[in-house]
């Protein structure tokens, strides 16, 4: 009798121990997760708990929580506020801007219109961020478009009115906090559009006809129905507008009053300044301020609809 | 007299598809009407014209004699069942069931109230805090009734309410939405592909095809004396005979339906018709032979204690002239 060869001694070994191929096919990325990701935020985590010598500029390898205390100082706890309140703010705006746009891609585009939405939200993020903002510059500079147009229509008393608010104001929109205000919240804005958008398009048509049928007006399916179930959506955008404002460095650099934000703390710091503890315990600040925020979202109630 | 629901003339048209065509029916107050017909044949349609997610091209709808599709659906004194029950998943089940009083400004202690006095009405109390996901589908299909009754709704809509729970449930449920109609008074208004499941709940069926109601009628109507081929075609219970079977029996031309039950068995000859047993179906209390007539493929069912001639036997088939029902082609 011809015996066909049926098995696969691999193969076999592997059904019987669906682990053992679990195993091999998530070390790579674990690794990689591991060692380079987890490893590296350790490493900085560890940073944050050495200190520098004041007169000889070296690391003194001690544990210590001086370099936290650092923070509380009247500078450098105004750079981790003033960069709080901007991601804060960026973020609020975004949702508020989304939402709409979010709204009509997920329930009313079809077919050439929502591929027409795809690429206006994504376009913006294939041409280069430095691009970007240093046409920002120019936009908003005192000699740029805006202020051209907003002459245009005679409209410039209130510009002028709204730059010469205390602090958020200045001499033109290029070198205010308003500003950069703008370009953080076009930079980012994508970035709350496509999650919202894919939460909003989740939630069942018969939901909101339910709504209706029970009583509702329009604004009431949108505070009882619409908003709980889009929140998780939401919330993913605002981790995304929130956290990358947080870290950047390069916006409030190019556009806006010459105050730092953490991100050119941490830029300066490990650079010129030569105090990796100081870089590492203003790094740490964001991740702490995303973790009191999601803990918070978490107990509002925001991803019971998940 | 005022009816609970009334069209006059409606018509609903998605383009060139006449969903709705030239409807007009009354439903009696405290019915409970069935909307009977397969997919596509604008059941569906009538029923979101009653709860105003549709708007008729031409035509009225009047609920308790009050023109209603001028009105939009959240001001109109009907509540819906859904198909899919469409439960708030983020919101507990009393929060659910309590959703048409909060959006009305009821206060929280007595529309907390109300809505665990509906959930002891569809026998879920107790259930209050749990989430829809933790419940099964006949519990959920319980919240969705509680959650449109805790309305008072004037008609109750339900869209194919039965149509997800498996057999054993779906039985159970028509009894008891059956009884819950009965206690509570309220016109009930509900749409199914489901022939059984409309005769044996509705008092009224209304049988749709390609837009227009075909027969309206009681459920024995539409049993016994189905009106047109159409309407026996798809309560299914009879057998349809062509033109030719009643020519051939010397009566006149036209389409009939001659029930299963109604044919009994007898020598060769000795009946209206002979034919050729095709086969035999066992159904327990009846076995239903296939007996071929000409061109004409017959059912007929005897009492399962009665012998089964041999497959290929020619037998005769006689019936009670009263029992074949003429029909128009339809």
């Amino acid at each position: 009798m011809a015996t066909h060869r049926l098995t696969n001694p691999l193969s076999d070994m592997f059904w019987r121990r669906p682990r053992v191929l679990l195993a091999l096919l998530l070390a790579p990325p674990l690794l990689w997760l591991g060692v380079v990701y987890i490893g590296s935020l350790a490493a900085l985590l560890l940073q944050s708990f050495f200190s520098i010598d004041e007169f000889s500029g070296l690391i003194n390898y001690e544990f210590t929580l001086k370099t936290y205390g650092e923070l509380l100082r009247p500078a450098n706890y105004d750079i981790v506020l003033r960069t709080t309140l901007m991601a804060a703010a960026v973020t609020v705006a975004s949702a508020v801007i989304a939402f709409p746009i979010a709204f009509y891609a997920a329930r009313y585009a079809k077919g050439r219109m929502k591929a027409f939405f795809y690429l206006a939200v994504m376009l913006p993020l294939w041409s280069s961020y430095l691009v970007k903002v240093y046409a920002w510059k120019l936009i908003l500079a005192k000699e740029g478009i805006l202020t051209w147009a907003v002459d245009g229509i005679g409209a410039s008393a209130a510009l002028n009115a709204l730059l010469s608010l205390p602090v958020i104001g200045g001499n033109s929109l290029s070198v205010s906090y308003i500003g950069t205000f703008l370009v953080f919240l076009y930079v980012w804005l994508p970035y709350m559009i496509l999650p919202l958008q894919a939460s909003l398009e989740r939630v069942p048509a018969n939901l909101l006809e339910a709504s209706d049928d029970l009583g509702a007006s329009r604004g009431q399916t949108l505070r009882h129905v619409i908003l709980p179930l889009a929140m998780p959506g939401m919330i993913a955008g605002s981790i995304f507008t929130f956290s990358l404002t947080l870290g950047d460095y390069i916006i409030p650099q190019i556009v806006g009053s010459s105050r730092n934000f953490i991100g050119q703390a941490v830029y300066a710091h490990q650079g010129t300044a030569g105090n990796i503890p100081l870089a590492a315990a203003f790094a740490v600040v964001p991740i702490v301020i995303m973790g009191v925020y999601l803990w918070m979202a978490k107990r509002k109630g925001a991803f019971d609809a998940l | 007299m005022s009816f609970a629901v009334e069209f006059d003339r409606v018509a609903r048209h998605f383009g060139q598809v006449r969903a709705v065509d030239d409807v007009s029916l009354q439903i009696a107050e405290g019915s409970f009407f069935a909307m009977l017909g397969p997919s596509g044949s604008g059941k569906t349609t009538c029923l979101r014209l009653i709860s105003g997610f549709e708007r008729p091209t031409a035509g009225q709808v009047r609920i308790f004699g009050d023109r209603a599709d001028t009105l939009p659906p959240n001001r109109r004194p009907v509540n819906t069942v859904f198909q899919d029950y469409a439960l708030f998943p983020h919101l507990s089940v009393r929060d659910n069931v309590a959703y048409g009083l909060m959006v009305r400004g009821q206060n929280k202690a007595s529309r907390r109230d109300a809505a665990e006095n509906m959930l002891t009405l569809v026998k879920l109390d107790g259930y209050g805090d749990r989430k829809p996901a933790q419940l099964s589908g006949g519990q959920r299909q319980r919240v969705a009734l509680a959650r449109a009754l805790v309305n008072k709704p004037k008609v109750l809509l339900l869209d194919e309410p039965l149509g997800a729970l498996d057999l054993k449930l779906r039985e159970a449920m028509q009894d008891e939405l059956k009884a819950l109609q009965k206690s509570l008074g309220i016109t009930f208004v509900f749409v199914t592909h489901d022939q059984g499941e409309a005769l044996s709940m509705a008092d009224t069926v209304a049988v749709f095809n390609d837009g227009k109601i075909v027969q309206l009628g009681t459920p024995e109507d539409i049993y016994q004396r189905p009106r047109t081929r159409f309407v026996a075609d798809f309560v299914g219970s009879a057998n349809v005979l062509p033109p030719e079977f009643c020519s051939s029996l010397d009566l006149a031309r036209s389409w009939a339906s001659l029930r299963a039950e109604a044919i009994s068995l007898t020598a060769p000859g000795r009946g209206q018709v002979d034919g050729t047993l095709t086969g035999t179906r066992y159904l327990g209390a009846v076995n239903r032979l296939s007996v071929r007539v000409g061109k004409t493929e017959l059912s007929a069912d005897i009492p399962a204690h009665a012998p089964v001639p041999a497959p290929g036997a020619t037998v005769g088939l006689t019936w009670d002239a009263r029992a074949l029902h003429r029909m128009e082609e339809g």
